[in-house]
């Protein structure tokens, strides 16, 4: 895994924008925990200041810092994502083994439940589950309402790995030669399956923090707790746009579409990685 | 029979050499897959190019056939064609003068022949596709050629209504052999066409080939490592060790006296009826091109290496009349 | 063609068990609500000012009625299934009396021509130009494409909604930025309204079109890149094929089943993305409905338009499956 990660970025680009701008976004992250002003505290700091010196990003019209916020904001957005993207691993990668290994019945069954979580469509779902919860909708539930819809179309690609690795020559003969099936799985497999277990986490991350910003511009979140998206609706609410605060929308979709296409380029360079045919072409095999 | 007496040949392969570039990840390779290959083809004859898997023979008629595309390249040399006068390779040759040659004059029956197919394309169009454009005529008369063609091969003109899929393997071997000879070319190249066929398809799918070849008077370069199909099939036969040819003569000539110690070892490792031992295998691997051993490539499995082998190249010479071999051992002193 | 019987068997009882997961979903998140939807509504009623305690109880027992959860919940299971089945979800609450299934059909409409055309717009589009990418890999306009795809493609439908709306609503206000059409005209086959309606449709048309754009690029250029070093390729170039030929029969048309499938697979995330575009474009179809219902607390119309955009979106893939078999005659493959 070390070595993939030294020859990506030395060898391709896309790897090292990728890497770059979310290293950018992480830094911002990380900044939230020396914030000078209380997270959640509204008028701080004189409202509507345009960027300057004093306040890099400006200020908002309910009186907060816009640089800080969003420290706070993309922490708790990534942490969202993070989130997400952990619990829905957990489900995609059980049920994607499984049907591959099992096979037969278990893996027709599994295969339509996912499918059927690939067709429908989530977002009125989402909001059914907001409309019912309303305010006891917290972060926590809302993450974990959405890794348990939003596993299905990883599932299939790990199962389709897990396809080809049951038919490799290798699997044979570890089992021939007496491994445990953990054994064969953890030191044989697993080496195979985290490369596309880390691209499609980066590619959930940008999935569900794309959803949890529309929710929340909507304001069919917590709105209390503070997220990008909660502050392009809070943004809204005062009407930023029309009275020309503009940064307080600006730097916010900045800086989150800095993290998609980053979290993207990672995904797409390490798809490209793991690809068979450039990997065969790596090695300097084929004819 | 023999075509020696014909007076220009179809195909004149002269030092022809052909690489393999990449550079992918920080990994930079060069592989000589074909490195200074001499022989000619002549007219109404089946020349066989034998070798192990990865000793380049499908590297060497991709260069003759043109069809060379990166990390692969033609590095240097000739490949002329009696059809292509003026080029020395189908490669050099501006794309419409080549365009007008393939299929018309020089056809290609390919390595893993189930796939050569469009598997979304009716068979009826495939043959649209490849040979209306050199046949000229009407649509109807082009299908009742296209039917005649199909008797052939012994097909049913209903295959030209399947999809590939629909067809079993022998059939669709036999699509792609009707395929290939409908332009009546004077050039075909068979890479590996029978060995994805069970042998009983394989023998009907040889006899097909040797009797078209007749009717027709092509030639052909046919290529397989089974040495057992290159005695029943072809005139003449290239032996290919490492990307180099390091023996080619007559086919009857070649069984009866292999000269080359490599082509000995083929020749002996073909089963017998009768045999009650396992057959001698050879030592040792074949060499990695990327670094491939200084001298004869063949040196390090040898039986009859010596000192020189090591660092000198073995030049190919005629040793018997039409008989040449690349050895040290049969031609001392002889050197490129 | 003998597989084509057991592809359809297989694709309708897809279809049956994505409307059953999916009403059952509905139902099961509505009854396992810690917050009773009567009494919520109840309380948005009686905020204006003090009610009478009798007329509560009988608001509380003609609302359960409303919303089907009179009886057990075995009796309210089935209610909520006839109630599917017959497509009547209650009147609304936020626009009483008119039915909630009224509402839908009236946006269901707009929805329908936005997404359709949007999307196939999209979808031939990114096609086409991924697969002259995938094709010509040396084209310098193309590879720049390419970096603006793989820069855009990731970014939610809601920020480039809203740097459209900024671009065209503050920046360079040439096209209307809200609505469906202009107010003042008559609904029909007229010019007036018809241009108005496209006129109106360009913005949000425009943000579903740049999004999907990207995806389909992509997802087109790769899988090209492998078609070309397929052998039927490789063979077709060999014979001296006419390259548009090679592009058009053998590379593009072979890649386009896969392209199918993912249109049915991806169909759900586009009419994600067109529920908030509606919205910030204020487009009268069934996304802006939806998030209005959620504002004005209308149990009986969020939950009709749930289930209906379920079986919407369900009924689209199934007819993508079923006309698959036209684009790729292998369905026993699937």
């Amino acid at each position: 895994m070390l070595a993939i990660l030294r020859d990506l970025l030395r060898y391709n680009l896309e790897f090292r924008i990728g890497l770059a701008l979310v290293a950018i976004v992480l830094v911002m992250a990380g900044l939230s925990f020396v914030s000078p002003y209380p997270a959640g505290d509204v008028f701080v700091v004189p409202p509507d200041i345009p960027p300057s010196i004093t306040h890099w990003l400006g200020t908002t019209s309910r009186g907060q810092d816009v640089f800080w916020q969003l420290t706070l904001a993309i922490r708790n957005t990534l942490g969202f994502g993070i989130m997400v993207a952990v619990l829905s691993r957990v489900i995609a990668i059980v049920v994607g083994l499984l049907a591959g290994y099992s096979g037969g019945w278990i893996d027709r069954v599994l295969m339509s439940i996912n499918d059927t979580f690939i067709i429908i469509p989530l977002f009125p779902i989402l909001i059914l589950f907001y409309f019912v919860l309303r305010d006891t909708m917290s972060t926590p539930l809302l993450a974990t309402i959405m890794a348990c819809l939003g596993w299905a179309y990883d599932a299939r690609l790990i199962r389709s790995i897990a396809l080809s690795l049951k038919t490799r020559e290798f699997t044979q003969t570890s089992i021939f030669s007496g491994m445990k099936t953990h054994e064969i799985l953890a030191r044989e497999h697993l080496p195979y399956v985290l490369p596309i277990v880390f691209s499609t986490t980066m590619n959930n991350m940008n999935w569900s923090i794309g959803i949890e910003v529309t929710l929340a511009v909507l304001g069919f979140t917590d709105i209390n707790t503070p997220t990008i998206g909660g502050m392009i609706y809070w943004a809204n609410q005062h009407t930023a746009l029309v009275a020309g605060i503009w940064w307080w929308i600006a730097f916010p979709v900045a800086l989150v579409a800095m993290t998609f296409v980053g979290l993207f380029l990672l995904a797409v360079s390490m798809n490209e990685y793991i690809d068979p045919r450039s990997r065969l072409a790596r090695m300097g095999g084929g004819r | 029979m023999s075509g020696a007496g014909d007076a220009v040949p179809v195909l004149q392969v002269r030092d022809l050499q052909a690489h393999f570039r990449t550079h992918y990840f920080g990994v930079n390779r060069e592989v000589r897959a074909v490195d200074g290959v001499t022989f000619e083809v002549n007219r109404n004859e089946i020349y066989g190019l034998a070798g192990e898997s990865s000793s380049g023979k499908t590297t060497l008629v991709k260069t003759i056939a043109g069809l060379l595309k990166p990390p692969l390249e033609m590095v240097g040399g000739s490949a002329r064609f009696s059809f292509l006068p003026g080029w020395d390779a189908i490669g050099r040759a501006p794309p419409e003068v080549v365009r007008a040659i393939r299929w018309r004059h020089l056809s290609y029956i390919m390595q893993g022949s189930m796939n050569v197919l469009n598997p979304l394309r009716r068979v009826r169009y495939s043959f649209r596709d490849f040979a209306w454009r050199h046949l000229g005529g009407s649509k109807v008369e082009f299908d009742a050629r296209v039917v005649a063609h199909m008797e052939r091969v012994k097909l049913d003109p209903s295959v030209l209504d399947a999809y590939p899929h629909e067809l079993s393997g022998g059939m669709r071997q036999r699509v792609t052999i009707a395929l290939a000879t409908i332009c009546k070319p004077d050039f075909i190249i068979a890479d590996e066409p029978t060995t994805a066929l069970d042998v009983v398809v394989q023998k009907d799918v040889l006899g097909m080939i040797r009797a078209i070849q007749c009717e027709m008077g092509s030639s052909i370069l046919f290529i397989t490592h089974d040495m057992g199909v290159h005695a029943a099939l072809t005139d003449r036969l290239g032996i290919m060790y490492a990307g180099r040819l390091v023996e080619d003569g007559e086919t009857p000539e070649i069984f009866s006296r292999p000269l080359h110690p490599y082509t000995r070892h083929l020749i002996a490792s073909l089963p017998r009826i009768g045999d009650t031992e396992q057959r001698e295998g050879l030592d040792g691997t074949p060499p990695n091109l990327a670094a491939p051993p200084p001298g004869c490539r063949f040196h390090p499995r040898c039986p009859l290496a010596m000192p020189v082998c090591t660092t000198i190249v073995p030049a190919m010479v005629e040793t018997l009349p039409g008989h040449r071999v690349a050895c040290h051992a049969v031609n001392p002193g002889m050197a490129t | 063609m003998s597989a084509y019987p057991a592809y359809l068997a297989k694709r309708l009882a897809q279809f049956a068990m994505v409307v059953f997961i999916g009403v059952n979903l509905a139902f099961v998140i509505t009854h396992a609500s810690p917050i009773d939807p009567v009494e919520q509504s109840i309380a948005v009623v009686t905020s204006f000012g003090s009610t009478a305690p009798e007329a509560i109880a009988a608001m509380r027992s003609s609302l359960q009625e409303l919303y089907g959860l009179k009886g057990t919940l075995a009796e309210q299971y089935l209610t909520f299934w006839s109630r599917v089945v017959r497509g009547d979800f209650g009147p609304s609450l936020s626009a009483f009396p008119t039915p909630v299934s009224a509402l839908i059909g009236r946006a269901l409409p707009w929805t329908a021509g936005l997404l359709i055309v949007s999307t196939l717009i999209t979808w031939v589009l990114g096609n086409l130009l991924g697969g002259l990418a995938g094709y010509y890999q040396r084209s310098r306009t193309l590879k720049l494409m390419g970096v603006v795809a793989m820069g855009v493609h990731p970014i939610p439908y809601y920020i480039v909604a809203l740097l459209l709306l900024i671009v065209f609503g503050f920046l360079w206000p040439v096209l209307p930025i809200t609505g469906g059409s202009a107010m003042n005209l008559q609904q029909g086959w007229n010019w007036a309204f018809v241009s108005s309606v496209v006129l109106h449709s360009i913005l949000p048309a425009l943000s579903l079109i740049l999004i999907g754009l990207g995806s389909w690029f992509l997802g087109m250029r790769s899988l090209v890149s492998n078609i070309v070093t397929e052998d039927y390729v490789v063979y077709a170039e060999t014979a001296g094929l006419d390259s548009r030929r090679v592009l058009g029969s053998y590379v593009m048309r072979n890649a386009l089943a896969p392209q199918v499938t993912g249109l049915a697979m991806s169909l759900g995330g586009i009419f994600n993305g067109a529920v908030i575009t509606e919205k910030v474009f204020g487009y009268p179809g069934v996304g802006t409905l939806l998030v209005d219902a959620v504002y004005a607390g209308d149990y009986g119309l969020v939950l009709g338009v749930t289930t209906v955009s379920i079986i919407a979106v369900s009924v689209g893939v199934l007819v993508i499956d079923l006309l698959y078999p036209l684009i790729d005659p292998r369905v026993e493959l699937r």
